[in-house]
């Protein structure tokens, strides 16, 4: 076990330098200049003395592997550069605007399991009925809409129409609910599907008829017996969605004016801020690198049969 | 089982309410923007200038009618045939950290400027100073190089001759940042979260007519679709149409037939034109060129895409633009002219197609817009089908401002947008940018035979004394791009606003980009 774990961690290296090697050549393949770029996100006309200057400042003039060893050994000393558009170091940005996307994500993530736990509980109570097929249709149906869309609108039914939520901002409590409401959408048809499937083979298992045979009630059953063993199965995947739900914050966070790192990333992309985009990429695949391992590490240990393998 | 479904849907529905509270404030202004205030060291360009305006001071203003009027400068004296000018300050000025405003001050912050010229190239001032000089405490000179007849309207600009304490620079400068943002202007800075908002309070100590609101909080909503619903819940009360194209005309419209809300425009302020490019290979052709000017239904912009809003445009610059009413070619809406201009210049329609040939190369255009304007794309798309009206194939690119802007540097467009800058930088600031390759005005006149003469020529403007000769001037400069038709006048653009019925003293300012706040106030 502990070799494998110190085996998972050392495979991280070499993805996580193929993946930074792949981040930094394909941003210097773009034709923009960062030079000109960073001058320009200053609003610094681009003169031919001022672009030579910043490229130096920038280190542009020199070859390009030179370029991305020095990179990445300022990476390793947690050293990601200054945003052009900010001017102030990428890590700082990234570290103010982490909480907030961290904050949404996590509220995103329970209001998802909640969510969809409590119609799976009622899918199953009531399945292969019309209260089943209603529930999933419209649960599906809301899950197919693009969620930039999905978000306006309910901005405009709950925030504007029922006053019931601030439209945008992060400056109370409640400003998080219409945005993690809409961001949960995708993941409660995703987790439904896989907590009914999960639940309805469950109470195909022996123990099942066991618990009918003692005469206890169907929900009991189910909240009892049959949901805590579909939430191993379910596990994997529902973990898996977490770096996932981190990343694709990126258009909600502009719709609700979220102060979060999507917001940060679409700044970047739209002004060609080169150091915040390329940070940007490489903690996004650390987290997805991560929490595979760490849902690898939590099957191994729900499930002992795999750790012989 | 009804009943379990019923508390099933029901409890995260009781949950939710109990955090809803309602949003009460007291005499402060909530106003949204797209855009974050950044940094608003006035010295630099990265902040808005509209809060910029707000909290830093110039030492002269510049008034609608096109005249200077006094701010920090109580009155000056224009010396040397225009070379040196004399400025008297207000003595009763202090910077909001206590910091005395005096010629000190003022020869401070223009030292700073200069030290980072690079930074100030678009403007001719920056590099016509030669020297400031404290004349007493409250008397200061700024000696040109040259006779520069812009000097005033330059140095009322919100950007970057302001005044900052001397207390806030760093190492004697301000161009690696400042330690506060201590101006003399009527608001403070009181509290900012970047990306958020920003709280701006009464400067308690300012020399003029106080603000009559208590506070303005700038609240950051990038979707501009966010902000429209965050007017019509109440919690914002203002969305003032920076650049002219904040709200789209549907928006504004259907805003406005609710009855809830008010709304404003500008006078026309700014061109928005179509610049056509003398260099590449379809468009080099001056006939090609007068044929897309003739091709074009601007009416049917006007009232089609901006609902009236903005008023057609025949000329460059509009004719209330100061040397702007000069008499120059017009191309008045005729697709017949326009298509014999194009057989003319050996574009000819074969039978059965409905793209034009020459050589066997189809008439076909790039035509690149910036996808972040709310109405660039609906225009483009109307040019697309009046262009093919005259046998000419316009291909439309929609790009993100970077890649756009990178296409206008290199050059590599038949047609894009040419917005000026509006008053009070048309015409003189707007023509002196005509010669930097950044722009998409030089790349297009690099193509004509004389672009070194129209250079030369703008120089010439900039420094002349003489105000017949300027006129003369300008009117060569206005009459070389109209005869060669580098420009297709569309529209003269205008600042919208709308604001609650409760908001009262919204007005405009005579740059676009600043918002006067200061003359706002709630009916009680």
């Amino acid at each position: 076990m502990k070799n494998y774990i110190i085996h998972r961690m050392l495979m991280m290296i070499p993805l996580m330098l193929l993946i930074s090697f792949i981040a930094f050549l394909l941003l210097n393949l773009v034709p923009s200049n960062p030079a000109e770029v960073a001058l320009r996100v200053g609003n610094i006309v681009p003169t031919d003395e001022a672009i030579a200057l910043m490229q130096q400042e920038l280190g542009l003039d020199k070859p390009f592997l030179i370029r991305y060893f020095h990179w990445l050994w300022q990476i390793l000393h947690l050293d990601f550069g200054r945003s052009f558009i900010f001017r102030t170091p990428v890590l700082t940005e990234i570290l103010n605007a982490l909480p907030a996307t961290l904050y949404l994500a996590a509220a995103t993530f329970i209001l998802s399991l909640v969510i969809s736990f409590s119609i799976a509980f009622l899918c199953v109570l009531t399945r292969n009925t019309w209260v089943d097929k209603v529930i999933r249709c419209i649960t599906f149906t809301l899950m197919a809409l693009p969620n930039y869309w999905l978000g306006l609108l309910l901005i405009w039914v709950f925030a504007v129409y029922f006053d019931l939520f601030p439209v945008s901002g992060m400056l109370s409590f409640n400003s998080v609910l219409l945005p993690a409401i809409t961001l949960s959408f995708v993941y409660i048809g995703t987790y439904l599907r896989l907590m009914r499937g999960a639940m309805l083979n469950q109470l195909q298992q022996p123990y099942v008829f066991y618990a009918r045979a003692r005469g206890l009630p169907e929900s009991r059953i189910i909240l009892k017996h049959v949901l805590p063993n579909a939430l191993h199965t379910t596990l994997v995947s529902i973990g898996l969605s977490i770096p996932s739900l981190i990343a694709g914050t990126v258009v909600i966070e502009n719709i609700f004016a979220w102060p979060g790192i999507g917001r940060l990333c679409v700044a970047a992309i739209l002004g060609r801020d080169y150091p915040m985009i390329q940070a940007y990429i490489l903690l996004i695949a650390l987290l997805f690198l991560v929490f595979n391992f760490l849902i690898d590490l939590l099957q191994l240990k729900l499930n002992p049969s795999l750790r012989r393998h | 089982m009804r009943l379990n479904v019923f508390i099933w849907l029901a409890i995260p529905l009781l949950v939710i309410s109990l955090f809803v509270k309602a949003d009460l404030r007291d005499n402060q202004l909530d106003y949204a923007s797209t855009k974050d205030i950044a940094d608003i060291n006035p010295h630099l360009y990265l902040g808005e200038m509209a809060a910029q305006n707000m909290v830093f001071e110039s030492l002269v203003t510049n008034a609608v009618d096109g005249s200077i009027k006094p701010h920090l400068a109580k009155s000056w004296q224009v010396l040397d045939e225009g070379k040196r000018y004399r400025f008297n300050l207000r003595q009763d000025v202090s910077f909001n950290d206590g910091e005395k405003f005096n010629a000190q001050a003022v020869k401070l912050n223009m030292d700073a400027v200069l030290a980072n010229k690079a930074r100030h190239a678009w403007m001719g001032l920056v590099n016509e100073i030669e020297s400031v000089n404290v004349i007493d405490d409250y008397t200061v000179e700024v000696n040109l190089f040259h006779p520069y007849y812009p000097t005033l309207t330059e140095l009322a600009l919100t950007r970057p001759f302001r005044f900052i304490s001397p207390k806030a620079f760093i190492n004697g400068l301000t161009q690696n940042g400042i330690t506060s943002n201590a101006g003399t202007g009527p608001w403070i800075l009181k509290d900012y979260k970047k990306n958020q908002y920003a709280t701006f309070v009464i400067n308690p100590h300012y020399w003029g007519e106080k603000p009559k609101l208590a506070a303005v909080i700038w609240h950051v909503i990038p979707d501009r679709q966010t902000m429209l619903m965050a007017l019509q819940k109440g919690d914002i009360q203002l969305i003032f149409g920076a650049d002219g194209d904040m709200v789209d005309m549907d928006s504004y419209e259907n805003l406005a037939n609710t009855g809830r809300f008010t709304t404003l425009m500008s006078s026309p302020i700014a061109s928005r034109t179509i610049v056509l490019n003398s260099k590449r290979p379809i468009t080099s052709d001056v006939k090609v060129r007068q044929a897309l000017s003739y091709a074009v239904d601007k009416e049917a912009i006007a009232s089609g895409i901006l609902n009236d809003s903005e008023t057609v445009a025949d000329t460059l610059m509009a004719r209330s633009v100061p040397y702007s009413d000069v008499s120059v070619k017009t191309y008045t809406y005729n697709p017949e002219i326009a298509r014999k201009l194009l057989d003319d210049a050996g574009w000819r329609l074969p039978s059965g197609k409905q793209i034009r040939e020459k050589d066997g190369c189809e008439l076909r255009l790039v035509f690149s817009y910036d996808t972040n304007n709310a109405v660039e794309k609906d225009i483009s798309e109307l040019l697309q089908n009046d262009f093919k009206q005259i046998g000419i194939a316009l291909d439309i690119i929609g790009e993100e401002k970077q890649t756009y802007r990178d296409r206008q540097k290199t050059g590599d467009f038949d047609l894009q947008y040419s917005l000026s800058w509006g008053k009070p930088y048309d015409p003189a600031s707007f023509i002196a940018s005509f010669r930097f390759s950044g722009h998409a005005d030089y790349q297009a006149q690099l193509g004509l035979p004389d672009k070194k003469e129209i250079d030369n020529t703008i120089g010439k403007i900039l420094t002349s004394t003489d105000i017949q000769k300027r006129q003369q001037l300008y009117q060569w400069l206005f009459t070389r791009l109209a005869d060669e038709a580098i420009y297709i006048p569309l529209t003269y653009s205008r600042t919208k606003v709308i604001y609650s019925q409760d908001l009262k003293g919204v007005d405009f300012n005579v740059s676009q980009y600043e918002i006067p706040f200061e003359k706002m106030y709630f009916k009680r």
